[in-house]
C-alpha cells in the first residue's frame, strides 16, 4: 500500500481540527464571499473583516473535500492579522505556487506541497483562496 | 490485413471468461511499469485497448492510409473499401437492415448532437414535449434542453423511483400525441440500472414518436439489435468497448433517414454543391453525415473491437463482470459508512456507486489511486441525477472483462486503508 503522499499529517490535522471553521453563518464579518467547484459539489464561503487595513478576524464554512478544507483552515491561520495588501500578494503567490512555480509560501502552507503533483486537485486548495481574492476585491483591496 | 489471432483459450464459447487470459491480450497490463499492477476498475469512463484493436489501426497507418472517398488509385480504392468494411462490420453488430443507417460520427455525444439539432430541432414545436430520464448523462440531456430552449418545447424528466428505476407509470402523457421526442439510456453511467428500452420502444411506436437510445453503456454487455428494439436512432462509442477515442455511432432507422437534416457541412457530404444552399444536394446517407476526411483509422478500430466483443460474447462478459460486481457490492455493504447507490439487482452491468459518511469521494479516490485501484469519483457528467440523490459526487467502480477478484480486493483493501487514514 502506497503511504498516499497527498494525505501528510499537517493536512490530515487541518482537515479534522479545521481552524476558524464557522458553524453557523458568516454574519459577523464585514466581507462574505462564496466560491464553488461545480466539478465536485465543494463550496467554501470566506468571511473577514479589515481594521485598520488589518485582516482580522478571518473565517470559512462549507463542505468540500480535505484537500479543500484544509487549505481553506491553513490559509485562516496565515492570513489572520495581516495588512490587506500583504494578504493580497500572498493570494497571488500561493496561485502561482500552486502552478508550480518557484515563488516562497509561507511556512504553514508547505503541507500543501503534494497536491502540486495532483493538478485534478489544484481546484480543491485554491477555492479558498479564489474567495479571498474575490473578497478582497470586493472591498477594494 | 495483418490481424493478430486471438488465442482459442481464451473466448467463450464453452465455459465462462478467464479474465487472467483476457488481461494478458490488453498490452497496458503487462507493458508498463505504472499500470502492470494496476486494478483498472474506471471502466465506465473508457476501457483499456487489447492488442488486436492497436494493430488493426497500426496497420490502417502503416500499410494503408490514403484518402477515403476520394482516390482513384488502387491504394485510395482499397483504403475506401476497408472503410466500408468496418461500416459492414459496426451493421452487423447492431443488426441494422442496410449500411445507410450506420454512421461514423466522433462520438456518442456527437451523435446526439446531429439528432437533436438535424431531426428535433427542425420540427420541435412550442406546446410539445421532448422526455428523457433523470439518470441521464450530460450528452443525453444538455442536447435536448437545448432544442428544447431554442423552440420553447419543454423538457420532461421521468424520474425515479425508490428502488432507481424509470418511474413510467407515473406519466400517463409520455407516450401522447403532445410527446416531440424520447430520448434515453438503455443503462446508466453511474447506477449501473438498466432500462427496458425495448418496451420503451414498443409503446413510443404505437403512438408514432421517436425514440433514441443511448447505448454507450450498455454495449459491451447486452447484445444490441436495432431491429428487434425497434428504435430510430441509437449511439454509442469505440472508447468504452475497447475501440478508440474520437470514434461514435450514430444509427438511424431507415424510415428517418431522410428526416435528419446534416449538421456537419462540409467536404465528402454534398453532391452538387449550388449558389445558395436550397439548391444544394446532399449525398445519400450515410455519407451526408460524415462531412470531411473520415476517421478511417478509428473506424477500423472499431470495427476490429467489434469483432474482439464478440469473440468474448456480450452474455459471457455480462455474466463475468455482473459475478464481480455482486461480490464487491456484498463486501461494500458491511461498511456503516457507506451508501450504496448503486442497486443490488442492477449489479450486471459491472458498475457500483457509493458515498460515504464522512470521507469526500475524490479523497477516497485519491487514496484508493495511490494503492493502485484506478476508480472514478464526482457526478459523472451527471449533474441532475447526482442532485436527485443528494450528493455531489460519488464513487464508482466499474468492472470490465479484464478484472479478476484480486482487483476486487485491492479495492477493497484500499478502501480499508482510506478509513484509516481519515479514522
Amino acid at each position: 500500500m502506497s503511504d498516499s503522499q497527498l494525505y501528510k499529517a499537517q493536512l490530515l490535522d487541518h482537515f479534522k481540527k479545521p481552524r476558524n471553521k464557522a458553524v453557523g453563518e458568516l454574519t459577523t464579518m464585514q466581507v462574505v464571499k462564496r466560491g464553488s467547484n461545480p466539478s465536485c459539489g465543494d463550496e467554501i464561503e470566506v468571511g473577514f473583516s479589515l481594521k485598520d487595513n488589518i485582516i482580522e478576524p478571518i473565517q470559512f464554512r462549507g463542505r468540500g473535500c480535505s484537500v479543500c478544507i484544509a487549505s481553506a483552515s491553513m490559509m485562516t491561520e496565515a492570513i489572520t492579522g495581516q495588512p490587506a495588501e500583504h494578504a493580497k500578494i500572498m493570494a497571488a503567490q500561493m496561485q502561482q505556487w500552486i502552478e508550480g512555480e518557484d515563488v516562497n509560501i509561507p511556512p504553514m502552507l508547505k503541507p500543501l506541497e503534494a497536491v502540486r503533483h495532483h493538478p485534478a486537485r489544484k481546484k480543491c486548495v485554491m477555492l479558498a483562496w479564489h474567495a479571498l481574492i474575490e473578497g478582497m476585491e470586493q472591498s477594494n483591496v | 490485413m495483418s490481424v493478430m489471432p486471438l488465442p482459442n483459450n481464451h473466448t467463450s464459447t464453452d465455459g465462462p471468461i478467464n479474465p487472467e487470459l483476457v488481461k494478458a491480450l490488453f498490452p497496458i497490463f503487462s507493458n508498463n511499469p505504472l499500470t502492470r499492477n494496476l486494478s483498472y476498475l474506471d471502466n465506465a469512463a473508457t476501457s483499456q485497448k487489447p492488442e488486436v484493436v492497436m494493430q488493426a489501426m497500426d496497420d490502417a497507418m502503416r500499410l494503408f492510409h490514403s484518402p477515403v472517398n476520394r482516390g482513384f488509385y488502387p491504394l485510395a480504392e482499397q483504403t475506401t473499401t476497408r472503410y466500408e468494411q468496418a461500416r459492414e462490420r459496426l451493421q452487423r453488430f447492431i443488426g441494422a437492415a442496410n449500411h445507410a443507417s450506420v454512421i461514423f460520427t466522433a462520438s456518442a455525444t456527437d451523435s446526439i448532437n446531429q439528432i437533436a439539432q438535424g431531426f428535433l430541432l427542425p420540427r420541435l414545436k412550442p406546446e410539445q414535449n421532448v422526455w428523457v430520464t433523470r439518470m441521464e448523462h450530460h450528452a443525453n440531456y444538455l442536447p435536448w434542453q437545448d432544442v428544447c430552449e431554442k423552440s420553447g418545447a419543454s423538457l420532461r424528466i421521468i424520474e425515479l423511483t425508490d428502488a432507481g428505476e424509470l418511474d413510467l407509470e407515473r406519466y400517463p402523457d409520455i407516450f401522447a400525441d403532445s410527446t416531440a421526442m424520447i430520448a434515453l439510456t438503455q443503462t446508466s453511467n453511474v447506477l449501473g440500472i438498466s432500462n427496458d428500452v425495448k418496451d420503451i420502444c414498443r409503446r413510443a411506436k404505437q403512438k408514432n414518436i421517436p425514440v433514441l437510445i443511448d447505448a454507450a453503456q450498455a454495449v459491451v454487455s447486452n447484445t444490441i439489435n436495432v431491429r428487434e428494439l425497434g428504435c430510430d436512432f441509437l449511439v454509442f462509442s469505440a472508447h468504452k468497448m475497447f475501440g478508440p477515442n474520437g470514434i461514435g455511432l450514430l444509427y438511424i432507422a431507415p424510415e428517418q433517414l431522410n428526416e435528419v437534416q446534416p449538421v456537419r457541412l462540409g467536404g465528402g457530404m454534398v453532391d452538387f454543391a449550388a449558389d445558395s444552399i436550397a439548391d444544394t444536394i446532399w449525398s445519400e446517407a450515410p455519407h451526408c453525415f460524415e462531412a470531411g476526411s473520415p476517421n478511417f483509422v478509428g473506424a477500423i478500430g472499431f470495427a476490429s473491437a467489434c469483432e474482439f466483443v464478440d469473440s468474448l460474447g456480450q452474455a459471457k462478459i455480462k455474466a463475468h463482470i455482473g459475478e464481480l460486481a455482486t461480490t464487491l457490492y456484498q463486501a461494500l455493504s458491511h461498511y456503516p459508512n457507506l451508501h450504496l447507490v448503486s442497486s443490488a439487482e442492477h449489479l450486471s452491468s459491472g458498475i457500483v456507486s457509493f458515498y460515504h459518511d464522512v470521507i469526500h469521494a475524490h479523497d477516497l479516490a485519491q487514496i484508493m489511486g495511490d494503492a493502485g485501484v484506478a476508480v472514478r469519483a464526482g457526478h459523472h457528467c451527471a449533474q441532475p441525477l447526482l442532485r436527485h440523490l443528494g450528493v455531489s459526487s460519488t464513487l464508482r467502480i466499474s468492472i470490465s472483462v479484464y478484472n479478476t477478484n484480486d482487483d476486487i480486493n485491492a479495492a477493497v483493501n484500499a478502501l480499508n486503508y482510506a478509513q484509516k487514514v481519515f479514522s
